[in-house]
Protein backbone atom coordinates (compact mmCIF):
# COMPACT_ATOMS: atom_id res chain seq x y z
CA UNK A 1 0.00 0.00 0.00
CA UNK A 2 1.46 3.22 -0.97
CA UNK A 3 -0.69 5.61 -0.10
CA UNK A 4 -3.50 5.79 2.12
CA UNK A 5 -6.35 5.63 -0.28
CA UNK A 6 -5.69 2.07 -1.36
CA UNK A 7 -5.64 1.43 2.61
CA UNK A 8 -9.48 2.99 2.19
CA UNK A 9 -10.34 0.22 -0.76
CA UNK A 10 -9.29 -2.14 1.43
CA UNK A 11 -10.36 -1.94 4.81
CA UNK A 12 -14.02 -1.39 3.22
CA UNK A 13 -13.48 -4.12 1.38
CA UNK A 14 -13.53 -5.84 4.93
CA UNK A 15 -16.41 -4.00 5.88
CA UNK A 16 -18.47 -5.23 2.11
CA UNK A 17 -17.41 -9.09 3.58
CA UNK A 18 -18.48 -8.43 7.12
CA UNK A 19 -22.43 -7.99 5.54
CA UNK A 20 -22.02 -4.43 6.41
CA UNK A 21 -24.81 -2.01 5.01
CA UNK A 22 -23.76 1.14 5.94
CA UNK A 23 -20.30 2.33 5.46
CA UNK A 24 -18.88 5.65 7.09
CA UNK A 25 -15.36 6.80 6.02
CA UNK A 26 -13.90 9.76 7.61
CA UNK A 27 -10.74 11.31 7.35
CA UNK A 28 -10.24 14.38 9.69
CA UNK A 29 -6.56 16.58 9.34
CA UNK A 30 -5.90 18.43 11.79
CA UNK A 31 -3.39 20.13 10.22
CA UNK A 32 -2.61 22.44 13.00
CA UNK A 33 -1.44 19.47 15.13
CA UNK A 34 -0.05 17.73 12.55
CA UNK A 35 -2.47 14.25 12.68
CA UNK A 36 -4.80 12.76 10.50
CA UNK A 37 -7.13 9.98 11.57
CA UNK A 38 -8.52 7.95 8.96
CA UNK A 39 -11.68 5.82 10.38
CA UNK A 40 -13.88 2.95 8.81
CA UNK A 41 -17.11 2.38 10.54
CA UNK A 42 -19.91 -0.45 9.54
CA UNK A 43 -22.78 -1.91 10.61
CA UNK A 44 -21.91 -5.57 9.98
CA UNK A 45 -21.27 -8.62 11.44
CA UNK A 46 -19.02 -7.49 14.13
CA UNK A 47 -16.49 -10.52 15.92
CA UNK A 48 -16.01 -11.31 19.27
CA UNK A 49 -12.90 -10.32 21.41
CA UNK A 50 -11.05 -12.89 20.73
CA UNK A 51 -11.13 -12.69 17.17
CA UNK A 52 -10.46 -8.83 17.26
CA UNK A 53 -7.13 -9.27 19.25
CA UNK A 54 -5.85 -11.97 15.98
CA UNK A 55 -6.79 -9.02 13.45
CA UNK A 56 -3.60 -7.54 13.27
CA UNK A 57 -1.71 -11.07 13.04
CA UNK A 58 -0.85 -11.90 9.52
CA UNK A 59 -1.62 -15.20 9.31
CA UNK A 60 -4.56 -14.96 10.97
CA UNK A 61 -7.72 -14.56 8.30
CA UNK A 62 -11.25 -16.47 7.91
CA UNK A 63 -10.74 -17.08 4.55
CA UNK A 64 -10.25 -20.31 3.32
CA UNK A 65 -8.37 -19.86 -0.24
CA UNK A 66 -5.27 -18.33 0.80
CA UNK A 67 -3.50 -18.34 4.38
CA UNK A 68 -2.74 -14.51 4.75
CA UNK A 69 -4.70 -11.67 5.66
CA UNK A 70 -2.80 -8.92 5.33
CA UNK A 71 -5.02 -5.14 4.89
CA UNK A 72 -5.45 -4.75 9.28
CA UNK A 73 -1.46 -5.32 9.26
CA UNK A 74 -0.47 -3.39 6.49
CA UNK A 75 -2.23 -0.42 7.88
CA UNK A 76 -0.90 -0.85 11.32
CA UNK A 77 2.69 -0.86 9.80
CA UNK A 78 2.13 2.68 7.70
CA UNK A 79 0.61 4.14 10.27
CA UNK A 80 3.22 2.62 13.50
CA UNK A 81 6.13 3.27 10.96
CA UNK A 82 4.96 7.00 10.78
CA UNK A 83 4.39 7.69 14.74
CA UNK A 84 0.80 6.98 14.64
CA UNK A 85 -1.59 3.82 16.11
CA UNK A 86 -4.32 1.66 15.08
CA UNK A 87 -7.44 1.25 16.95
CA UNK A 88 -9.91 -1.68 16.24
CA UNK A 89 -13.32 -1.83 17.72
CA UNK A 90 -15.96 -4.42 17.41
CA UNK A 91 -18.96 -5.63 18.77
CA UNK A 92 -21.09 -9.04 17.31
CA UNK A 93 -23.93 -8.29 15.67
CA UNK A 94 -23.27 -5.00 15.78
CA UNK A 95 -20.38 -3.69 13.84
CA UNK A 96 -16.71 -2.65 13.70
CA UNK A 97 -14.04 0.29 13.55
CA UNK A 98 -10.90 0.51 12.56
CA UNK A 99 -8.91 4.05 13.37
CA UNK A 100 -5.67 4.67 12.26
CA UNK A 101 -3.73 7.68 13.56
CA UNK A 102 -1.09 9.07 11.16
CA UNK A 103 1.29 11.59 12.59
CA UNK A 104 1.86 13.83 9.37
CA UNK A 105 4.59 16.11 10.14
CA UNK A 106 6.60 12.12 9.82
CA UNK A 107 8.17 11.88 6.65
CA UNK A 108 7.45 7.98 6.39
CA UNK A 109 3.70 9.40 6.54
CA UNK A 110 1.93 7.89 3.46
CA UNK A 111 0.68 10.64 1.33
CA UNK A 112 -3.35 10.33 0.72
CA UNK A 113 -3.39 9.50 -2.90
CA UNK A 114 -6.15 9.41 -5.43
CA UNK A 115 -8.60 9.37 -2.60
CA UNK A 116 -11.13 10.85 -4.53
CA UNK A 117 -10.98 8.15 -7.41
CA UNK A 118 -10.88 5.43 -4.97
CA UNK A 119 -14.39 6.87 -3.84
CA UNK A 120 -15.96 7.41 -6.79
CA UNK A 121 -15.06 3.26 -7.65
CA UNK A 122 -16.26 2.27 -4.02
CA UNK A 123 -19.83 4.00 -4.31
CA UNK A 124 -19.87 2.59 -7.94
CA UNK A 125 -19.25 -1.04 -6.85
CA UNK A 126 -21.36 -0.80 -3.94
CA UNK A 127 -24.12 0.98 -5.02
CA UNK A 128 -26.86 -0.85 -3.08
CA UNK A 129 -25.18 0.07 0.40
CA UNK A 130 -25.45 3.00 2.02
CA UNK A 131 -21.72 4.27 2.15
CA UNK A 132 -20.69 7.68 3.88
CA UNK A 133 -17.68 9.22 2.63
CA UNK A 134 -16.46 12.59 5.40
CA UNK A 135 -13.27 14.78 4.73
CA UNK A 136 -12.58 17.29 7.19
CA UNK A 137 -10.08 19.42 8.78
CA UNK A 138 -10.80 22.46 11.35
CA UNK A 139 -12.45 24.83 8.98
CA UNK A 140 -13.61 22.53 6.35
CA UNK A 141 -16.31 19.66 6.46
CA UNK A 142 -17.28 17.98 2.83
CA UNK A 143 -19.09 14.80 2.38
CA UNK A 144 -20.51 12.37 -0.16
CA UNK A 145 -23.12 10.29 0.54
CA UNK A 146 -24.74 7.55 -1.13
CA UNK A 147 -27.90 8.14 0.34
CA UNK A 148 -28.31 11.74 -0.68
CA UNK A 149 -26.72 11.28 -4.34
CA UNK A 150 -29.67 8.50 -4.89
CA UNK A 151 -32.52 11.07 -3.84
CA UNK A 152 -30.99 13.52 -5.75
CA UNK A 153 -31.50 11.08 -8.76
CA UNK A 154 -27.94 10.41 -9.30
CA UNK A 155 -27.19 6.74 -10.06
CA UNK A 156 -23.89 5.66 -10.62
CA UNK A 157 -25.29 2.57 -13.16
CA UNK A 158 -24.50 4.66 -15.70
CA UNK A 159 -20.71 4.63 -16.69
CA UNK A 160 -19.93 7.98 -17.90
CA UNK A 161 -21.37 9.31 -14.03
CA UNK A 162 -18.68 7.27 -12.40
CA UNK A 163 -16.26 10.33 -14.14
CA UNK A 164 -18.39 13.36 -12.96
CA UNK A 165 -18.54 11.88 -9.17
CA UNK A 166 -14.77 11.39 -9.45
CA UNK A 167 -14.05 15.12 -10.77
CA UNK A 168 -16.96 16.13 -7.84
CA UNK A 169 -15.11 14.59 -5.17
CA UNK A 170 -11.76 15.60 -6.46
CA UNK A 171 -12.76 19.44 -6.98
CA UNK A 172 -13.96 19.68 -3.65
CA UNK A 173 -11.02 17.86 -2.01
CA UNK A 174 -8.60 20.58 -4.24
CA UNK A 175 -10.98 23.05 -2.45
CA UNK A 176 -10.01 21.70 1.11
CA UNK A 177 -6.79 21.21 0.28
CA UNK A 178 -5.17 24.34 -0.80
CA UNK A 179 -6.47 26.33 2.20
CA UNK A 180 -4.03 24.12 4.27
CA UNK A 181 -1.29 25.82 6.06
CA UNK A 182 1.62 26.52 3.83
CA UNK A 183 4.02 23.99 6.35
CA UNK A 184 1.66 21.34 6.22
CA UNK A 185 3.86 17.80 4.80
CA UNK A 186 1.11 16.34 3.88
CA UNK A 187 0.47 15.74 0.38
CA UNK B 1 -18.89 21.24 -20.18
CA UNK B 2 -17.47 23.08 -17.15
CA UNK B 3 -16.17 21.28 -14.33
CA UNK B 4 -18.30 19.59 -11.72
CA UNK B 5 -17.54 21.17 -8.30
CA UNK B 6 -21.50 20.96 -6.62
CA UNK B 7 -24.05 18.84 -6.18
CA UNK B 8 -26.15 20.59 -9.30
CA UNK B 9 -23.31 20.10 -11.75
CA UNK B 10 -23.33 16.59 -11.12
CA UNK B 11 -27.24 16.78 -11.21
CA UNK B 12 -27.25 18.45 -15.07
CA UNK B 13 -24.73 15.58 -15.99
CA UNK B 14 -26.63 12.96 -14.59
CA UNK B 15 -29.77 14.34 -16.15
CA UNK B 16 -27.94 14.98 -19.75
CA UNK B 17 -26.79 11.48 -19.65
CA UNK B 18 -30.26 10.23 -18.80
CA UNK B 19 -31.57 11.67 -21.79
CA UNK B 20 -28.67 10.17 -24.28
CA UNK B 21 -28.60 6.83 -22.75
CA UNK B 22 -31.19 4.42 -21.61
CA UNK B 23 -30.05 1.77 -19.08
CA UNK B 24 -31.91 -1.08 -21.53
CA UNK B 25 -34.05 -2.31 -17.80
CA UNK B 26 -30.49 -3.27 -16.35
CA UNK B 27 -31.66 -4.71 -13.47
CA UNK B 28 -34.29 -6.29 -14.40
CA UNK B 29 -32.52 -9.07 -16.41
CA UNK B 30 -28.69 -8.54 -14.99
CA UNK B 31 -27.96 -12.10 -16.78
CA UNK B 32 -27.90 -10.28 -20.05
CA UNK B 33 -24.77 -7.89 -19.92
CA UNK B 34 -21.67 -9.14 -19.70
CA UNK B 35 -20.04 -9.12 -16.15
CA UNK B 36 -16.76 -7.83 -15.15
CA UNK B 37 -15.75 -8.51 -11.77
CA UNK B 38 -12.41 -6.98 -10.33
CA UNK B 39 -10.65 -8.53 -7.47
CA UNK B 40 -10.03 -5.55 -4.92
CA UNK B 41 -8.58 -6.96 -2.42
CA UNK B 42 -5.20 -6.27 -0.48
CA UNK B 43 -2.95 -8.14 -3.17
CA UNK B 44 -5.30 -6.71 -6.27
CA UNK B 45 -5.07 -2.96 -5.19
CA UNK B 46 -1.64 -3.33 -4.19
CA UNK B 47 -1.15 -4.49 -7.96
CA UNK B 48 -3.32 -1.62 -9.34
CA UNK B 49 -6.65 -3.15 -9.84
CA UNK B 50 -8.56 0.26 -9.36
CA UNK B 51 -6.50 1.52 -13.19
CA UNK B 52 -8.24 -1.80 -14.58
CA UNK B 53 -11.51 -1.55 -13.28
CA UNK B 54 -11.58 2.30 -14.23
CA UNK B 55 -10.08 1.22 -18.09
CA UNK B 56 -13.28 -0.66 -17.80
CA UNK B 57 -16.28 0.75 -17.01
CA UNK B 58 -14.38 3.62 -18.86
CA UNK B 59 -13.67 1.62 -21.98
CA UNK B 60 -17.05 -0.71 -21.99
CA UNK B 61 -18.78 2.41 -22.09
CA UNK B 62 -17.12 3.85 -25.32
CA UNK B 63 -17.34 0.81 -27.16
CA UNK B 64 -20.97 1.02 -26.71
CA UNK B 65 -20.68 -2.57 -24.79
CA UNK B 66 -23.60 -3.45 -22.33
CA UNK B 67 -21.27 -4.49 -18.97
CA UNK B 68 -22.19 -4.25 -15.48
CA UNK B 69 -18.88 -3.69 -13.85
CA UNK B 70 -18.03 -4.73 -9.49
CA UNK B 71 -16.07 -5.61 -7.27
CA UNK B 72 -15.32 -9.08 -5.61
CA UNK B 73 -12.74 -10.27 -3.24
CA UNK B 74 -9.27 -11.95 -3.17
CA UNK B 75 -10.12 -15.22 -5.35
CA UNK B 76 -6.82 -16.34 -3.71
CA UNK B 77 -4.33 -16.18 -7.49
CA UNK B 78 -2.51 -13.69 -5.39
CA UNK B 79 0.55 -14.17 -7.36
CA UNK B 80 -1.57 -13.46 -10.42
CA UNK B 81 -3.28 -10.29 -9.33
CA UNK B 82 -4.84 -7.84 -11.13
CA UNK B 83 -7.24 -10.39 -11.60
CA UNK B 84 -10.99 -10.15 -13.67
CA UNK B 85 -13.66 -12.39 -14.11
CA UNK B 86 -15.69 -12.22 -16.74
CA UNK B 87 -19.00 -13.53 -17.20
CA UNK B 88 -20.41 -13.47 -21.07
CA UNK B 89 -24.41 -13.70 -20.90
CA UNK B 90 -25.16 -17.93 -20.79
CA UNK B 91 -21.57 -18.71 -20.25
CA UNK B 92 -19.49 -20.17 -17.33
CA UNK B 93 -17.48 -17.27 -15.63
CA UNK B 94 -13.64 -17.01 -16.75
CA UNK B 95 -10.71 -15.44 -14.35
CA UNK B 96 -7.98 -13.65 -16.07
CA UNK B 97 -4.54 -12.86 -14.29
CA UNK B 98 -2.09 -10.18 -15.10
CA UNK B 99 -4.38 -8.11 -15.77
CA UNK B 100 -3.36 -4.30 -17.43
CA UNK B 101 -4.91 -1.23 -19.28
CA UNK B 102 -3.14 -3.09 -22.80
CA UNK B 103 -4.28 -7.00 -21.23
CA UNK B 104 -8.09 -5.12 -20.62
CA UNK B 105 -8.15 -3.87 -24.01
CA UNK B 106 -7.50 -7.50 -25.58
CA UNK B 107 -9.58 -9.02 -23.46
CA UNK B 108 -12.37 -6.50 -24.53
CA UNK B 109 -11.69 -6.83 -28.14
CA UNK B 110 -11.05 -10.58 -28.43
CA UNK B 111 -12.71 -12.60 -25.63
CA UNK B 112 -16.23 -10.03 -24.76
CA UNK B 113 -16.63 -8.81 -28.53
CA UNK B 114 -15.40 -12.21 -30.25
CA UNK B 115 -15.34 -15.02 -27.93
CA UNK B 116 -11.49 -15.90 -28.19
CA UNK B 117 -9.76 -16.98 -25.57
CA UNK B 118 -6.91 -15.10 -24.73
CA UNK B 119 -4.03 -16.17 -22.70
CA UNK B 120 -3.72 -15.22 -19.37
CA UNK B 121 -6.78 -17.26 -18.47
CA UNK B 122 -6.51 -19.08 -14.61
CA UNK B 123 -8.26 -22.48 -14.82
CA UNK B 124 -11.80 -21.96 -12.60
CA UNK B 125 -11.23 -24.37 -9.90
CA UNK B 126 -11.90 -22.52 -7.18
CA UNK B 127 -15.12 -21.22 -5.39
CA UNK B 128 -15.68 -17.54 -4.78
CA UNK B 129 -16.72 -16.84 -0.93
Amino acid sequence: MIDMAMHMMDIVQNSIRGEAKEIGIYFFEDSRHNKLTFRVEDDGRGMDEPTLKKLTDPFFTTRTSRKVGLGIPFLKMTCEQAGGSLSLFSEEGVGTTVEAFYRTDNPDCLPLGDVAGYAALLLKANWELHIRFSYRTEDEHFVVDSDELKEEGIDLRYPEMLTALKEFIQENLNEIYRKRPPESLLC
Amino acid sequence: MNGIKTLADLKRKQEEVKSRIDLRNRAENPDSLVQVKVAMATCGIASGAKEVMEYFVEELDKRRIDAVVTQTGCMGYCFAEPTVEITLPGKEPMVFGYVNARKADEIIERYIKEGELVDGIIPRNYNTI
